[in-house]
């Protein structure tokens, strides 16, 4: 017999971390495989489920970091250390970290989309001797929409990282600028084997990646990650089909030559 | 010339304003006929009147022009219409019996009209056929919905279409189409919970903009036909005023049994110096009192179960 | 097997079926329509053959029944899910060559996209089909195009004739049944149409690209987003998931899937506001291009089955059809 995937699983809130008023990172008990930039239907009783995207794996457990937005979040702010939450999943590809081993690799995240990428930065800084120079562009509006702030002095002794705001005061910590004024200046060593991974809103990833082709990077070099309506995560709803393509089960996350065909 | 102006009008003749010519007047219970008819009217016009037709406000034809004395042949030659819009009639070839109670008017109905909850000019030809021929003074109008194109509110009976949506939940898919429509075209009584519409019985007038809209099926027509029932609109000289909701969900039995028993309660009340022997409803009523008029109208009315009857009625209107 | 049977007979196997069938065929639900006495003809259970319309297409098609347009998944309570029970019998449906058709295309989105659906497949597991032979075709039918007029792989076939049903049965214990009642037998072939008024051409070098086209500008306006063409199409699989409380006990409720439409507003929006498609030409354009394109990429064949319902539903007579024939044209505009 088939398996019913549509039952959700219930698991333990181990630990809340808050960065912004409105984003948390809700950490879940989970054991199995998974990997970053995949996601969760995540689910609460009477007001539904939300894909939520992993913003970090560890021993025993997955981190959410969730935005409050919706139906289904705002009653998930109401849940704390101990109580429980309904989940299905991982869903998605996620990102598959051989394509970015040995290379030199830029990473480009504006606000939440830092969390699907979170992972491979996590990896990457702890790995250092698996890839060469890294360099890490994080964009958020402001001060207080910063994501991850206690990441930030870690991953800065690891790889080079240019935090930046859309506005305000720049200070020592952060620029002020949208991420793709940095894109000219990178420093690469050989940007035709060079890889890069672009996470955020439409807009942004559809600039940054402008940036990165003119930089001279490859299409097939340039990874990007997609936010769709998902009701299923199975491959059934049909709310994220774009071309012949369903972004639950073939991506979320896409290597630019095929991204690059998906038009809404 | 001599010629009796009182049996002339009784025959559904006029009185112009040119010495010695009359016009023919031809009613049209519901408002449509077959085409055929109307190569009839065009041979008495151009026969018998000036060859021109009018076509009157109240749905029927006016043939001006026709002299006193061809008023039997234009008679004989009215019969065939007479018998193919199945009018009660006294004597054959001999016109119509009566002109007082006017020519019952609808809108094009659920014919043709995607909005009308009924057949219009089916339920015309039913009331025509239990009021007809009558000397006193009605007018009755049809409407398919509560667009009301049929102007019924400036009539003494107004009888609007409605329907009692019925919604299947199980072929809802919460597209919020009926609850969008009802609030923009309508009276707004439908409000979502738990992805479903509700509806409120009390605000929805029964226009069927639901189920107009509904993708699916979702929402259907209730099997039993409804209407709306406004009292004592009229047009005039002394207080010209719109037609009042007397009940909500009525059928069609109980509107006609309400419609006899006016006629009823007008020749006991009516003001028997009335000139022509006409008097709106209407001033009969502020005469005796609406309880009065609604102690006749509603006489031996079995009403349904769902039927809401508004008491007391007050009228505003233009007091001249 | 072939067999003529008169109503009685056929009426005996329905009886016999509904032990443990249920059987679902279009009929007329009297009123049933938008407009005030108009019936319409849809899917739903029958009991006797005289309630199975033959001579009209039904307004909506089959999927309902594999499908439902509103389908509960589970009901929970504080602490736990419980999965909702499955349809107490299976289903014979009554469906046509090109409803047939789209059967397989509900399979392969259920079954082979993704990891197979559960509750699909647990009514799926449990169906047979009867399938209506068609002696003409109707107006807005362009199976033909679409190479979905002739179907094989049914448990029985119905043609309608004059005071006979000609059934070819290929289910062995169906046939014993037809032959302990005296059935007679007979060579019987399911009618077939091989010609439709209606003839769609999609062009063999049509992409994406026709997206840039400027043909789908005039259904911004026209397209009402209603989601009809979606509700009727016998393939259109879309859902949403619904979480409702039950009002007399807030405490408890269920999680359902409902039909969605990706005409109607919503279908793409994310939490936090972001949506796509917005406008209705847009929407066209990516149902247009699913039915006749997308589909066929991802699955080696065109997901439309010409059945014509989306034509015969739309109240703004929008033509699926005639779309699809402008194709052409389009893909030279894009392309030049």
């Amino acid at each position: 017999m088939v398996r019913n995937d549509y039952i959700p699983f219930s698991s333990e809130i181990l630990e809340v971390i808050k960065h912004t008023d409105i984003e948390y990172t809700f950490r879940m008990a989970f054991r199995g495989d998974v990997k970053p930039g995949q996601f969760f239907e995540v689910s609460i009783p009477k007001y539904g489920e939300a894909p939520i995207s992993v913003s970090g794996i560890g021993d025993g457990f997955v981190d959410l970091t969730i935005r409050r937005v919706g139906k289904v979040t705002n009653e998930v702010f109401e849940h704390y250390v101990g109580d429980r939450l309904l989940m299905r999943g991982p869903y998605g590809n996620g990102f598959d970290l051989e394509n970015y081993k040995g290379k030199e690799l830029i990473i480009i995240a504006g606000g939440t989309g830092v969390s699907p990428v979170r992972g491979v930065i996590s990896y990457f800084a702890e790995h250092a001797d698996e890839r060469k120079d890294m360099t890490l562009i994080a964009g958020f509006k402001s001060v207080k929409d910063l994501l991850f702030k206690d990441d930030f002095p870690y991953w800065r002794e690891k790889m080079n990282v240019i935090l930046t705001l859309d506005s305000g005061e720049e200070t020592t910590e952060h620029k002020i600028g949208l991420v793709t004024k940095y894109i000219p200046d990178l420093k690469l060593q050989d940007v035709s084997k060079a890889v890069a991974i672009v996470v955020g809103p439409p807009a942004m990833m559809r600039f940054s990646v402008k940036g990165l082709l003119e930089r001279g990077f490859r299409e097939e070099n340039i990874w990007i990650s997609h936010e769709r309506k998902m009701c299923c995560g199975l491959g059934k709803c049909g709310h994220c089909k774009v071309n012949d393509t369903y972004i639950c089960l073939d991506g979320p996350v896409f290597n630019y030559t095929k991204g690059k065909t998906l038009i809404d | 010339m001599d010629t009796n102006t009182a049996k002339l009008k009784k025959n559904a003749f006029r009185v112009t304003k040119e010495r010695g010519l009359t016009a023919s007047r031809v009613r049209v219970p519901g408002g449509h006929l077959e085409a055929k008819y109307l190569g009839v009217l065009q041979n008495i016009a151009e026969t018998y009147g000036n060859g021109t037709v009018h076509i009157t406000s109240r749905q029927g034809f006016e043939i001006p022009g026709i002299p006193f004395d061809k008023m039997d042949e234009v008679n004989a030659a009215l019969q065939s219409i007479i018998e193919g819009l199945e009018i009660n009639q006294e004597a054959e070839n001999e016109g119509y019996p009566a002109a007082g109670t006017r020519n019952i008017t609808a809108c094009i109905g659920n014919r043709v009209c995607p909005y009308a909850c009924y057949d219009t000019t089916v339920l015309a030809k039913r009331i025509e056929k239990a009021v007809f021929p009558n000397d006193l003074h009605f007018k009755i109008a049809l409407t398919g919905c509560p667009n009301d194109c049929g102007k019924v509110r400036m009539h003494d009976f107004g009888i609007m279409g409605m329907t009692e949506p019925q919604l299947d939940p199980n072929r809802c898919v919460s597209c919020g189409a009926c609850v969008k429509k009802c609030e923009k075209k309508s009276v707004g009584a439908l409000t979502m919970q738990n992805y479903r519409p509700i509806r409120d019985a009390q605000k929805c007038i029964g226009c069927g903009e639901c189920v107009i809209n509904c993708p699916n099926r979702a929402w259907t027509r209730s099997e039993q036909k409804y209407y709306r029932l406004t009292l004592l609109g009229r047009t005039g000289k002394k207080n010209p005023r719109m037609g009042e909701d007397f009940i909500k969900w009525a059928d069609e039995e109980s509107i006609i049994k309400i419609i006899l028993n006016t006629y009823d309660y007008v020749k006991e009340y009516i003001n028997p110096n009335a000139p022509g022997g006409k008097e709106h409803i209407g001033y009969i009523v502020d005469r005796t009192g609406f309880e009065e008029f609604k102690r006749w109208a509603l006489k031996d009315v079995n009403l349904p179960e769902k039927a809401e009857v508004m008491s007391p009625l007050y009228w505003k209107g233009i007091k001249y | 097997m072939g067999f003529h049977v008169n109503e009685s007979q056929f009426d005996a196997w329905l009886t016999e079926q509904q032990k443990t069938y249920d059987i679902y065929a279009p009929k007329c639900f009297a009123g049933g329509n938008t407009f005030s006495d108009v019936d319409c003809i849809r899917y739903g259970k029958v009991n006797s053959i005289s309630k199975i319309v033959f001579d009209q297409k039904s307004e909506y098609s089959f999927k309902e029944v594999l499908t439902p347009i509103s389908q509960t998944l589970f009901f929970f309570t504080e602490e736990q899910c419980k999965e909702a029970d499955p349809p107490k019998k299976g289903a014979i449906i009554f469906l046509r060559s090109c409803d047939l058709h789209a059967l397989k295309r509900l399979d392969d989105m259920y079954l082979h996209n993704g990891p197979a659906d559960y509750y699909y497949k647990r009514i799926r597991d449990n169906i047979k089909i009867v399938l209506i032979g068609c002696k003409h075709s109707f107006e807005s039918c362009f199976c033909v195009s679409m190479g979905t007029n002739i179907s094989e792989n049914y448990d029985m076939s119905i043609n309608v004739a004059d005071g006979v049903y000609e059934l070819n049965c290929k289910d062995v214990t169906w046939n014993q049944f037809f032959l302990d009642l005296g059935a007679s037998r007979h060579l019987v072939v399911p009618d077939q149409v091989h010609e439709n008024k209606t003839v769609v051409k999609i062009p063999v070098n049509l992409t994406a690209d026709v997206a840039r086209s400027s043909m789908w500008e005039q259904y911004n306006k026209r397209c009402i987003n209603c989601g009809r063409c979606n509700f009727v199409c016998p393939t259109c699989t879309c859902f949403t998931m619904q979480d409702l409380y039950y009002t007399e006990n807030a405490k408890v409720g269920e999680r359902r899937r409902v039909w969605a439409s990706c005409m109607v507003d919503g279908f793409t929006d994310v939490a936090g506001g972001g949506s796509y498609r917005k406008k209705n030409g847009e929407r066209m354009r990516f149902k247009v291009l699913h039915k006749v394109l997308d589909y066929k990429q991802r699955n080696g064949y065109h997901m439309c089955v010409g059945c014509g319902r989306c034509d015969d539903i739309c109240p703004e007579y929008i033509s699926f059809s005639h779309c699809v024939n402008k194709l052409g044209d389009a893909m030279k505009e894009v392309t030049k």
